[in-house]
């Protein structure tokens, strides 16, 4: 992100030689001013950064949405941090987007780079794996619950496998099935990163590989896994950022339940401010998710740039 | 061809084709069956009497309502989007005012900003504007969430325009205005189609702010209708599951008809 | 003007226009001569439709009538209740689902309208009114009808299995335990909903205890909770999870989506503890197993227990509120009579609902089951104290915690006393 905010702050002028831009010179002709973007910043600003503050501000304050919200001081934010609902809740939020991340990778790394073959079979195959991308969190939610429901859905067929079907009344299988869900959403997605990665990697490099004798998992981790780098990173915070917000799923899966045992922290935040009306609480958890949120973009920036995870959306077709 | 066959990665293949495909055949399945036939049968039964019941049912549920209301959310905020983030690409790329670096960063930042975390105050503002239960007030703060992440991509699209092209027509006297038309947005287009899909799938997707910002049944949108669907006729799997399949069809079509511009779009939906 | 300017000022204004343009029509209080009526949106709907048509025939104020789907119906509600889109008039369940608007003195007391009208407050059963007065003042005019907890049970599985409905606790577990050597689930429970759990613990507390120990817990008295009576109700409650009565799957299986009634329905499992729509929840789907082999009791006695038989627990009725600051309270007090008039009686009651008018005795054969409609209103009429459900007692904000203490208590995450902590820790007010 550095490079681009270089060339977006000082970029090269018409002539090359004005170093320090002032306004209505030469260098400024054929300029766009500040005004382009000025529509689109108010815009974001009031639906985006205003409630961001306001927020900040509620975190401070009792409200229930009836009387007049009073200044509380840290009171909320005491409470909050006493609540063991709230320390568990960081804990299975961590934990939903570590199972997500450790589920996922392997798998589509495997399957992009297997996909990333020509054979026109591997290209049939893709196009079901890709399938699940077409439908929303809400559908992919509610098409899950139906299959999963102990009574009438395939549970019941399969009592080999699921037992008494209480998928949803144990915390294992509680999280077990949101980890599962989010990655049959979300798999697909990661395969076609590293299947566009994994299709740009050079074929000379294996070509001397073969010349060397190396065989195939030699070639896979000193050349494919080096190369798709830039891949992994991009898709892991693809994934740590999504796993963060995950909310549909929780809501129509498990509802945060049995109890609290699934109840994560972006759904906690909805529970607390929308249904217990304690938006002063609601509001400090959300600016945890925000701070959470934010230290993970500032990862993206260092680490890897935005330029990068553009390379990575053009490798793919 | 240049390597042996990959049993590993092949075995991986077609384990997740039964992954993904067992689910997809229960939704086919399910929805050509009667209720009756499908609680006979459970989920894995194959259809035996073709109908379309499950579909015409999921249209007196209202989701005729939810679909024209869902259309109008998408449109509204790939219209909005179309608006606002060309011209703020623009300065974002060209301009040497240093108050655009500054709205650069304010965008980087608001990649950081979770739709879940400013859901309270969106609620208070929007009331207070009076525009709760009413699509414009689920439209305006959905293509609100939509900009940075269109900004960066159409930003990142531009910045491949030469710089010689803006010489060229800088000497010929060119004002910003006609570069901006006549050489930006024809050599943009790629961005803008990936923007386009990106804000429509943002907005036919949106669950959280009708969530929280609608309540009526003739301002429900499909996600919503889906949820209720679910909360209050969740057995009834077959009907269910048509109404599953209605919510992704326009997405289907669009997988067929623009499937690069789908892939990008997706890819700036990331992990939401 | 440089055409970036013009776009900025296009869109500002566009922005402007559209939030002030749109601001009116919104569903505010008093916007023109309307009076909004927000109800649960439910089947019973098109009843209140046709009330409404009728009055707006002859009224000059129209009422518009809006819905909230059932679910979502108390969360909004009280999201919306204090901004420019809240109602004039708005359906309730009365005690704690109101008392918090009291308290923020968003509501109308009634008193001086049903001063006005003599006829009003006779024409309703005096313990049905009495649950929407909130320090000594009424705030709610029922409406609807009354919902009291049944144990319904599928006669076919009963008879087949040689088993009698249960009229003692002991009757109850003799049951299970037959009922599960079959190879049957005793119990339909909707745990993953958790209210259906909660319907357990308030009729035995209400067995054992009596009415006064929840009462004593409401009113802030939180040692309530931790006496014998308390530990006793909890070790029986345990020992029927413990027999396998409700099967191992139940927090898996919800009511709402009809899913516990259709293992009713289907002999999948034997008894289920319900409100009475669940009749007409299961008519909706196997209309022939409704009329035929749905059978209802009330909850078994509990042998020593100092809570009388006959009473209830459940929604005791269902109320209608008027804001303050409603710009028609005329409007809404005329439109408000019409809870008690024949025709709405007469509708309520072909749809399955049970009104408590005082009038309502001398249609109970005009109604969708005579039988049904005569055994709940016998067993509300002689009921000595009609329990409102805990969840709508505690104000909204403690129904989270005490829906997840009760399914944790279920499943074995809490015992007593972690139960006993958790419903002290729910706030009373």
């Amino acid at each position: 992100m550095t490079t681009q905010m270089t060339r977006a702050s000082a970029p090269r002028t018409v002539t090359g030689k004005t170093s320090r831009p002032v306004r209505g010179t030469a260098a400024d002709v054929g300029r766009p001013g500040f005004a382009w973007a000025v529509p689109a910043t108010l815009f974001f600003a009031l639906f985006a950064i205003a409630p961001l503050v306001m927020v900040a501000v509620l975190s401070f304050m009792n409200w229930n949405g009836l009387a007049e919200p009073e200044f509380v001081g840290l009171d909320n934010w005491k409470r909050v941090f006493d609540d063991p609902v709230m320390i568990q809740s960081i804990w299975l939020t961590l934990l939903l987007t570590f199972l997500g991340v450790a589920l996922q990778t392997p798998l589509s790394i495997l399957l992009g780079v297997w996909a990333a073959g020509k054979q026109r079979n591997r290209a049939v195959l893709s196009a079901i794996y890709f399938v699940p991308l077409l439908l929303s969190s809400t559908a992919v939610s509610v098409l899950w619950r139906a299959l999963l429901d102990p009574n009438f859905g395939v549970p019941a067929q399969a009592t080999w496998l699921f037992g008494d079907g209480n998928l949803f009344g144990a915390q294992s299988t509680a999280i077990g099935v949101l980890a599962f869900v989010s990655t049959w959403q979300f798999t697909p997605l990661h395969t076609l990163i590293y299947q566009g990665a994994a299709r740009a990697i050079p074929e000379v490099l294996y070509q001397a590989a073969e010349i060397d004798g190396a065989g195939r998992f030699r070639q896979f981790f000193h050349i494919t896994l080096p190369q798709l780098r830039n891949s992994i990173i991009t898709s892991m915070i693809l994934m740590v950022v999504g796993g963060l917000t995950t909310f549909e799923t929780v809501l129509i899966l498990t509802q945060g339940g049995p109890g609290t045992d699934t109840t994560i922290s972006a759904y906690y935040m909805y529970q607390k401010a929308f249904k217990s009306f304690d938006f002063g609480a609601g509001a400090a958890i959300a600016l945890v998710l925000v701070v959470a949120a934010t230290i993970i973009s500032l990862i993206v920036v260092r680490l890897s740039g935005y330029d990068k995870m553009r390379g990575t959306m053009e490798g793919m077709s | 061809m240049r390597r042996r066959p990959n049993y590993l990665a092949g075995a991986a293949s077609l384990a997740w084709l039964f992954i993904v495909g067992l689910p997809l055949y229960v939704l086919l399945a399910a929805t050509v069956q009667t209720r009756s036939d499908y609680s006979k049968g459970g989920p894995l039964s194959w259809p035996e009497n073709f109908t379309l019941e499950n579909f015409t049912g999921a249209f007196d549920e209202g989701f005729g309502q939810y679909y024209l209301n869902t259309v109008i959310v998408t449109v509204a905020v790939v219209g909005i989007v179309l608006l606002l983030v060309p011209p703020l690409a623009y300065a974002i790329v060209r301009s040497r005012s240093r108050v655009t670096s500054l709205v650069f960063r304010l965008f980087l930042l608001g990649l950081a900003i979770p739709a879940q975390a400013v859901i309270v105050p969106m609620f208070y503002l929007i009331s207070e504007a009076g525009l709760y239960d009413n699509l414009i007030g689920v439209i305006l703060p959905t293509a609100a969430f939509c900009l940075p992440v269109s900004a960066l991509v159409l930003s990142g699209a531009m910045r491949d325009i030469s710089p010689e092209l803006f010489e060229a027509m800088a000497m010929d006297g060119a004002t910003p205005r006609r570069m901006f038309f006549q050489l930006v947005l024809p050599l943009s287009r790629g961005g803008i189609s990936t923007i386009v899909v990106f804000s429509a799938l943002q907005a036919w997707n949106g669950f959280l702010f009708p969530l929280v910002l609608t309540q009526s049944d003739s301002t429900k949108v499909i996600t919503l209708g889906l949820y209720n669907f679910q909360t209050e006729h969740g057995i009834n799997i077959p009907g269910l599951l048509a109404a599953v399949v209605l919510s992704m069809v326009p997405v289907l079509l669009v997988y067929l008809f623009a499937r690069r511009a789908l892939v990008q779009g997706l890819m700036g939906v990331g992990g939401k | 003007m440089r055409f970036s300017r013009v776009l900025a000022c296009g869109v500002a204004l566009a922005a402007a226009l559209s939030l002030t343009a749109c601001g009116g029509n919104g569903s505010s209080a008093g916007g023109g001569d309307k009076i909004h009526v927000l109800v649960y949106g439910d089947a019973t709907n098109k009843v209140e439709k046709a009330i409404v048509d009728k009055f707006n025939k002859t009224s000059e104020v129209k009422v518009v009538l809006d819905t909230i789907p059932g679910a979502d119906y108390q969360q909004k509600l009280q999201t919306i209740i204090n901004t420019p889109q809240a109602p004039d008039i708005f359906f309730n369940w009365g005690g704690g689902s109101i008392v918090p608007f009291v308290k923020a003195d968003l509501l109308l007391p009634l008193d001086d309208f049903i001063a006005k009208d003599a006829k009003l407050k006779d024409a309703f059963l005096p313990s049905v009114f009495d649950s929407a007065v909130v320090d000594g003042k009424a705030y709610g005019v029922p409406m609807r009808g009354t919902q009291p907890v049944m144990l319904f049970h599928n006669k076919k599985v009963l008879a087949d299995a040689g088993v009698q409905p249960p009229k003692t606790w002991d009757e109850l577990l003799a049951a299970v335990k037959t009922l599960k050597a079959k190879g049957i689930t005793p119990i339909a429970l909707g745990g993953g909903d958790q209210w259906p759990t909660l319907m357990w613990f308030e009729y035995l507390y209400d067995r054992i205890a009596g009415p006064e120990l929840f009462n004593k817990a409401l009113s802030g008295d939180k040692n309530a909770w931790a006496g014998e009576d308390s530990k006793k109700a909890l070790s029986m409650l345990r020992e029927l999870v413990d027999a396998g009565a409700f099967g191992t799957n139940y927090d898996s299986v919800k009511f709402t989506d009809q899913g516990s009634p259709t293992l009713l329905a289907r002999g999948k499992a034997a008894f289920e503890l319900m409100g009475s729509w669940e009749y007409s929840t299961i008519q909706d789907f196997d209309k022939p197993f409704a009329e035929k082999n749905l059978g209802y009791t009330a909850f078994p006695t509990v042998p020593g227990g100092k809570g009388d038989p006959a009473n209830l627990v459940g929604n005791t009725n269902n109320f209608y509120s008027v804001l303050k600051k409603t710009k028609h309270p005329e409007a809404a007090a005329e439109f408000l009579k019409l809870m008690y008039s024949d025709d709405f009686v007469k509708q309520q009651l072909a749809i399955g609902n049970l009104p408590t008018t005082t009038n309502t005795e001398q249609y109970l054969d005009t109604s969708a089951n005579p039988a049904y409609s005569r055994y709940q209103y016998d067993l509300v009429k002689k009921a000595p104290s009609f329990q409102l459900s805990w969840d709508q007692a505690y104000p909204q904000s403690a129904s989270t915690a005490m829906h997840q203490a009760v399914q944790q208590f279920f499943n074995g995450r809490l015992d007593a006393d972690g139960f006993i902590k958790a419903m002290q820790a729910l706030p009373t007010e």
